[in-house]
């Protein structure tokens, strides 16, 4: 989920905001306007899944709240996912 | 004793108050997402006009222009006070021109803008009775401001030379009778204002999702953080 969440939020803030604001090309525009609602919906899942895993895993409140919001940032999740990984590698 | 246990209450109301307040922040934002939403489902729906109204009804001197205000056909009278001339206007045939503007000192108080047409006119001397579309002012320069020419369509612009309280926005005349005789004049073309509202349904409807789960977030962590407390507690025990 958090690779999900990384890639959608990669395809908006550097393919479609840039399209949409810096571009005058109502037809690429157009192309790319499935970025932001699915990037809000696997956003919305990639909370959900964040919530079940930290807490399953007892993280602290703190802990929590930054891997939710890991999910806002392009390359947080990445980063997120990768240390929860070396953490609790998959047997 | 009695110190410690006030400090704690002090701090548990304290997290409540926050937690409150966080969760509200998250569904009003869900709520704003939404209105947003729904904005978007009216922009797709053709545009219904509403009947005539006197311009009083729905707009006063000195105050913003309401939402509902605005594109509505009003009716009032009064009388011209100046005139200019309005250079880079847009019509709905995307044409560019010069728009001929006057200040009109409404009867009952107060001042508006009032696009009279397209070509160059006499300032009518006498009552004159205006029918037109209310739209929001201008925000963008179209030209250089001089002493006969405004730079855009804002009310604003002129509040420092007439001592007279202004209306928000202007009205664009669809016709005019002075001392009930009709003023002959080409009329500028103008559609409805649309609002741009950014983005798409589908996309707002995700964000309202995404705010309330943050709502449920914020109330859910205390109790996370208690649960998590008491199991601690009870590995050590």
């Amino acid at each position: 989920m958090a690779f999900a969440a990384g890639i959608m939020s990669l395809l908006l803030w550097f393919v479609e905001l840039p399209v949409v604001y810096l571009l005058d090309d109502p037809e690429l525009a157009a192309k790319v306007k499935w970025i932001p609602f699915v990037h809000g919906y696997v956003y919305a899942f990639y909370v959900l899944a964040a919530i079940h895993f930290t807490a399953k895993a007892r993280f602290t409140i703190n802990r929590m709240i930054l891997f939710i919001l890991a999910g806002t940032l392009p390359v947080a999740s990445f980063v997120a996912e990768r240390k929860v990984m070396r953490e609790f590698p998959i047997k | 004793m009695m110190n410690q246990s006030n400090s704690n209450w002090f701090k548990k109301s304290g997290f409540i108050a926050l937690v409150v307040v966080f969760a509200l922040i998250f569904v009003r934002l869900g709520f704003w997402q939404l209105d947003r939403a729904s904005e978007l489902k009216e922009l797709q729906k053709p545009y219904i006009e509403k009947p005539i109204v006197a311009l009083s009804k729905v707009a006063a001197p000195s105050q913003n222009l309401k939402d509902s205000a605005i594109n509505r056909i009003v009716e009032f009278s009064g009388q011209y006070v100046a005139q200019f001339d309005a250079p880079g206007q847009i019509d709905n045939q995307e044409k560019i021109g010069t728009w001929l503007v006057g200040l009109l000192e409404v009867n009952g108080g107060g001042a508006i803008l009032v696009v009279r047409g397209t070509e160059t006119d006499e300032l009518p001397k006498g009552e004159v009775f205006v029918k037109g579309r209310l739209m929001l002012r201008q925000f963008e320069n179209r030209a250089a401001k001089s002493e006969d020419r405004l730079s855009r369509l804002d009310p604003s612009l002129l509040v420092a030379n007439y001592n007279l309280p202004v209306y928000d926005g202007y009205v664009v005349a669809d016709s005019e009778m002075l001392n009930g005789k009709p003023l002959e004049l080409k009329r500028a073309q103008v559609d409805p204002i649309k609002p741009k509202v950014p983005g798409y349904y589908w996309q707002h409807i995700s964000y309202v999702i995404i705010w309330w789960l943050m709502a449920l977030v914020v109330v859910f962590l205390p109790f996370y953080s208690r649960q998590r407390e008491n199991k601690e507690k009870g590995m050590v025990h």
